[in-house]
């Protein structure tokens, strides 16, 4: 439980699996590769929580994490500065080595 | 926002339900698109449709969109009302903001985006009581018809 698969400044990529009803990995990073950034306590997963299987005896619980992207990786035809970044929090399943 | 002849921000005071009718009705796509077709319960879709209809509608980063007009608003009463009542269904245990979120999103996109923000949480709000049982279908129709006279009688 309280290992973690990624550490950070591990390069990761975010995985295109179907959405079914409800989602919290939002479609703009779908396949996309950042880096780890920022640990989060492990928690139910929204895939559980959003169903009202919200506690640790009735819901999946997963290491999270804070990804950041360049925004130049995100958006076709991006004109901002080079630098610019992004970041989003998803749950370990939906993260896999870059 | 205009859509063929009829101007949806006009606020009309206790219009005839079928005029409102015909409003939501006229939320349709223009019945001389393909897309039309495609949103008349059609016999089968391509893949790529089935994906952006399944799409949750509050999923919009990266979505096309125009700009947007800034505006200050205060929360009105029956705002945060509705805000504390679906706190406390939370508080005693009845749902979670995530699956609140998964309500509205289970509203459909014309729901979704047609509701004023708060009242998508009110209308989820009904939901969760009604499918788990804490309120029969009934009761609450009671209720609204009750708060309905109340207020017509306050006119």
């Amino acid at each position: 439980m309280s290992e973690r698969r990624f550490s950070i400044g591990d390069r990761v990529t975010v995985r295109d699996a179907t959405s079914l009803f409800h989602t919290r990995t939002q479609a703009f990073t779908r396949g996309k590769t950042g880096v780890v950034v920022e640990d989060r306590p492990p928690w139910v997963i929204p895939e559980d929580e959003a169903w009202g299987r919200d506690t640790e005896e009735t819901g999946r619980v997963e290491p999270f994490y804070v990804v950041r992207y360049r925004q130049r990786d995100q958006w076709p035809g991006y004109t901002g500065a080079d630098g610019d970044t992004l970041e989003t929090e998803v749950s370990e399943r939906w993260l896999e080595p870059a | 926002m205009r859509r063929r002849g009829i101007d949806l921000r006009s606020p009309v005071s206790n219009p005839p339900f079928d005029e409102l009718q015909r409003k939501v009705l006229d939320l349709r796509p223009d019945p001389d698109t393909e897309l039309a077709e495609r949103l008349d319960s059609p016999y089968g879709i391509p893949n790529e449709f089935y994906a952006a209809l399944r799409h949750v509608p509050h999923d919009v980063g990266g979505q096309p969109d125009g700009p947007v007009e800034y505006k200050e608003k205060e929360e009105l009463d029956w705002e945060l009302r509705t805000y504390v009542t679906c706190e406390c269904l939370g508080w005693r245990g009845v749902w979670n903001s995530e699956e609140r979120r998964r309500m509205e999103n289970d509203l459909g996109a014309t729901q979704y985006f047609g509701l004023p923000y708060y009242a998508r949480w009110a209308t989820t709000a009904a939901r969760v009581l009604i499918n788990k049982g804490l309120v029969t279908p009934d009761e609450l129709s009671a209720k609204l018809d009750e708060v309905r006279a109340r207020k017509a009688g306050e006119s």
